[in-house]
């Protein structure tokens, strides 16, 4: 890694929210042994099953994580917005990756091999502690999201789905459609499939909780959603 | 580690040599990951014809219950498409 690089890394570093708080020594030993990678819409980043060799730090773009389910169906495990990671599960838990990756836009990440994270972990008191205060949150996610598959019905959630990922801008709530954001995406990030979506969606107009327009869904009653989504 | 991790990385050596024997599919470096006695593909293909038999080399490997295919190839599904796969109920017996 060239002394440039290097520094950019410890820039980009410096900002996620899961390094938070780490001195500069230890962002500076992360971004010494990180190294960029681009991808286009559409590349694998790394497949379900495959050895998990890198931990990745997500510059750029997003990225969604799915699973095969024992009956064949597509299950999204996560989507990863910029500024967070991923890959980190199997690289402590020495397994091989647990889901498949893909870049859903362009994509740039800083890779750090398994064995040298391994390695800054048992030498940086710092990163254990955010790796372990990362894992944690992981593990709460996924406990919500068995929650959600097992618990709670299609309108419930996507009515909580929408709301977590609400953005505000001129006084009107609302979810952007990205580019990669189809029906299949999302009734695939509810673990359910388009027709089932679509009525769900189409209820949840009916009453009067949102309004699906080309690009964005508007939350016209975020207490309403709220209510529904906290509904089985 | 579990019995169902190790079949899977047998597989996988099985799926990576089996690919590496057949004269066409040797040169292509195919990422292979195995979950479940499911195979993954990744990597890059020069034409839809290799990424149909990439596919059928992977499938007909013992064992494996069904393939998931995200080779990159011009006009082939995209990598990142949502894939729903029949699926065998339980892995195929050795012969």
């Amino acid at each position: 890694m060239t002394t440039t690089g290097a520094s950019e890394a410890a820039l980009v570093f410096s900002k996620l929210p899961a390094l938070a708080g780490l001195d500069a020594a230890t962002l500076e030993a992360l971004a010494r042994n990180a190294a960029p990678r681009h991808y286009t819409a559409g590349q694998v980043i790394y497949l379900e099953g495959e050895p998990a060799t890198s931990l990745f730090l997500l510059e750029s773009g997003w990225v969604k994580a799915t699973r095969m389910s024992p009956d064949g169906r597509e299950q999204a495990l996560l989507f990863v917005k910029p500024m967070d990671i991923f890959g980190d599960i199997a690289v402590f838990a020495g397994t091989t990756y647990p889901g498949t990756v893909v870049a859903l836009e362009e994509v740039k990440v800083w890779t750090l091999e398994s064995a040298t994270v391994l390695d800054l972990v048992a030498r940086y008191p710092q990163l254990a502690l955010a790796v372990i205060r990362r894992l944690a949150q992981r593990v709460l996610y996924f406990i919500s999201l068995v929650e959600d598959l097992s618990l709670r019905s299609v309108e419930a959630r996507l009515a909580s789905t929408l709301l977590k990922n609400a953005e505000a801008k001129e006084g009107k709530l609302f979810v952007p459609r990205r580019e990669w954001t189809t029906f299949d995406e999302m009734a695939t990030r509810l673990g359910t499939v388009r027709d089932v979506l679509s009525r769900a969606l189409h209820t949840l107009e009916e009453e009067g909780l949102l309004r699906v327009e080309r690009h964005e869904i508007v939350l016209l009653d975020a207490e309403g959603l709220a209510k529904r989504g906290n509904s089985k | 580690m579990s019995e169902a991790h190790s079949t899977d990385d047998g597989l996988r050596s099985s799926v990576l040599q089996t690919l590496a024997e057949d004269t066409r599919t040797a040169a292509l470096d195919l990422r292979v990951g195995v979950l479940n006695g499911v195979v993954h593909l990744g990597g890059a293909a020069p034409s839809q014809e290799l990424w149909r038999l990439a596919e059928t080399i992977a499938a007909r490997v013992v064992g494996v219950r069904g393939v998931v295919n995200r080779i990159e190839a011009p006009g082939a599904p995209s990598p990142m498409r949502k894939v729903n796969i029949p699926m065998g109920d339980k892995p195929r017996e050795e012969r």
